[in-house]
């Protein structure tokens, strides 16, 4: 079943082209790799379907079989698409267990005005709250900082958070941007391992950014290639690898094909 | 240092108990300091606390707004303004003095007709953080709050520059709060109330939404917070924490009005409080109330003579306070205590798991 899907997605900043007339369709709990050189409008693109910017006219987006086209952001993420940021976008002040309780925000349910007429019910849902979201934190092993504030906390533990709190949104798709940027080899092991067992755990769909080809490589199911806002490219990991389109927007035609598989492979 | 830490243990304790004992123990004691300062000192100081109690509203409610929210106002003390000037003329009788407006309402009523005013001039004055941002809100914010002064300086119905004199005091039966010990019993429930609920709003989902916003607003939105809706809510929240504070002055012993008590000068005053007290600490807020108000009452006839010429160096004093304070402690009483507590709870924690390492070995 097709979870996600865009038909001639386009956005364009003044003369610029980020995305140009870009059909994507993302099957029911896959993990879909979006690859691409510096610049082709990967993030863009995940801005575009989160309600970050509004896409160009013609653009269609439906997620779920709603029509999310034009939605704001939050309501998208009210439907269940939750992302990551590239620059993770905590909320540093907060202590990493209110970093999480935010993101479960879309299933208050009280609302906003309830603190002040109905502070038995408040209390009661939040104590149920913060023991899952204690459980999660346990999950991603977090609790022991649970008090911290998030910017106190190291980088790896800070990317832990930020897919702990896109988690606790309890999506039913997930898009991350770049997750491994940053990190040392064994600690990309180590987070794609644990993307792997949410994805399990919670029953998620993923689409994912990442520049580790490697990590694409391995993990993904299907992978679509963007360059200038275009897609070049889409399928298998292994058919990608040797798409002459994939190879050329990545190292430019003069390139020998010998060089690009060891560069692929490393 | 310690003595407060072990204040905060105790209070933690009772809390343990019930949710409400310490709020009820400290609502307790607060009724008995109309006594102490009136044995101890005298009754100014009783004028002095209710003055202090009104700013607690006032701080607790920029807190909200400016702390929870990340959202810079400084037309706070317009909304103020709002609310007194609109109880005031409700509830006097119609044909007062100067052409001033009357309308002969109960105090009762025109004190929530008053704050409903003000809740709806608080979400106009948050409509232009839909669009604008920091330094920009301020300016945005601030012509707002300044225009609502000079509106009010230059309509004789509302008072202009005579002010509006002998608004009635509330009364129960034949009591009525026209005393300074008997009105201080009406401020400070309202304070106590009002910072109750401030801690309320601060630990749901609504406080969380509010800090939110304030870190990180496209992360927000993306977390599925409807951040216009919650910035507008933020802003008249606390235009009703302001209205409520106006409208308690306006019927405040001995009933008198005037635009001047409007003026930047006083939203520079109550700036001065939420930053000493630590932007966003609730209980910071409320120090930051306490100290400014007895300060300013206390410099208010500071004089220094230059070259044989008077001059009045009180706001001197505080803006530069304002300046040293950002320099040096820009998170205030509240951010310093904060960090001590949080140092103190750490060091706690690694002691007990250095105490089990040690056992289990």
């Amino acid at each position: 079943m097709t979870l996600l899907e865009t038909r001639n997605l386009s956005k364009s900043f003044g003369g610029l082209q980020a995305i140009d007339k870009v059909s994507l369709k993302v099957e029911q709990n896959t993990i879909h790799g979006l690859i691409g050189p510096n610049g082709s409008g990967k993030s863009t693109f995940f801005n575009l379907l989160t309600g970050v910017y509004q896409p160009d006219d013609g653009s269609h987006i439906n997620f779920d079989g709603v029509n999310i086209t034009n939605s704001p952001a939050h309501a998208i993420a009210g439907l269940g698409l939750a992302r990551t940021f590239q620059l993770l976008r905590l909320y540093g002040e907060l202590s990493v267990l209110d970093n999480v309780m935010v993101g479960y925000h879309p299933h208050t349910k009280y609302g906003p005005l309830a603190p002040l007429f109905n502070g038995a019910a408040v209390r009661r849902q939040d104590k149920a709250v913060k023991e899952e979201m204690e459980e999660l934190l346990e999950f991603i092993g977090l609790a022991d900082h649970a008090e911290i504030p998030a910017a106190e906390l190291s980088g790896g533990q800070r990317r832990l958070l930020a897919l702990g709190r896109a988690i606790a949104m309890r999506p039913k798709m997930l898009l991350l941007d770049e997750p491994g940027a940053g990190l040392s080899p064994v600690n990309v092991d180590s987070l794609m391992s644990t993307i792997m067992t949410l994805k399990e755990r919670y029953n998620l769909t993923i689409v994912v950014v990442e520049h580790i080809l490697k990590v694409v490589m391995t993990t993904c199911d299907t992978i679509s290639v963007l360059d200038h806002g275009q897609k070049i490219s889409e399928g298998t990991p292994e058919f990608v690898k040797n798409d002459p389109a994939v190879v050329e927007a990545y190292l430019g035609r003069e390139m020998a094909d010998e060089d690009i598989r060891a560069a692929m492979d490393a | 240092m310690l003595f407060l830490s072990r204040i905060a243990d105790l209070i933690e304790a009772l809390a343990q108990r019930h949710r409400l004992l310490p709020w009820l123990l400290a609502y307790a004691l607060l009724l008995t300091l109309p006594f102490i300062l009136s044995t101890l000192f005298n009754d100014y100081l009783i004028d002095l606390a209710n003055r202090a109690c009104l700013f607690i509203m006032l701080a607790v409610g920029l807190n909200i707004v400016k702390g929870f929210c990340g959202q810079v106002t400084v037309g706070h003390i317009g909304l103020y303004a709002i609310g007194a000037v609109t109880s005031a003329v409700l509830s006097l009788e119609p044909g007062g003095f100067g052409g001033a407006l009357g309308f002969g309402l109960s105090v009762w009523v025109s004190i929530p007709i008053a704050v409903i005013v003000t809740a709806f001039a608080g979400l106009i004055v948050g409509l232009p953080s839909v669009r604008l941002e920091g330094a920009y809100l301020a300016l945005a914010t601030l012509g707002l709050g300044e225009s609502v002064r000079i509106f009010i300086a230059v309509t004789p119905a509302l008072g202009s520059s005579t002010g509006l004199m002998m608004i009635p005091a509330p009364s129960i039966g034949s009591f009525v709060f026209d005393s300074f010990t008997s009105y201080y019993y009406l401020v400070m429930t309202a304070a106590v109330v009002g910072i109750y609920f401030s801690f309320a709003i601060l630990r749901s989902a609504t406080g969380r939404a509010f800090q939110a916003i304030r870190e990180d607003t496209i992360a927000a939105s993306v977390n599925g917070i409807n951040v216009m809706k919650y910035k507008l809510l933020a802003f008249v929240l606390s235009a009703i924490y302001a209205g409520l504070a106006g409208a308690l002055f306006a019927h405040m012993p001995p009933g008198y009005l005037h635009h001047n008590n409007f003026t930047v000068i006083e939203m520079v005053t109550l700036l001065l409080m939420v930053v000493l007290g630590g932007i966003g600490n609730v209980w910071g807020g409320v120090i930051g109330a306490i100290v400014v108000t007895i300060a300013y009452d206390q410099t208010k006839d500071l004089v220094v003579y230059f070259m044989d010429r008077p001059i009045v160096i009180q706001p001197l004093v505080f803006g530069l306070s304002m300046v040293l304070l950002v320099l040096f402690m820009p998170r205030g009483i509240g951010g310093w205590f904060e960090g001590v507590r949080r140092n103190r709870r750490f060091i706690q924690r690694s002691e007990e798991k250095l105490g089990d390492a040690a056992r289990n070995s």
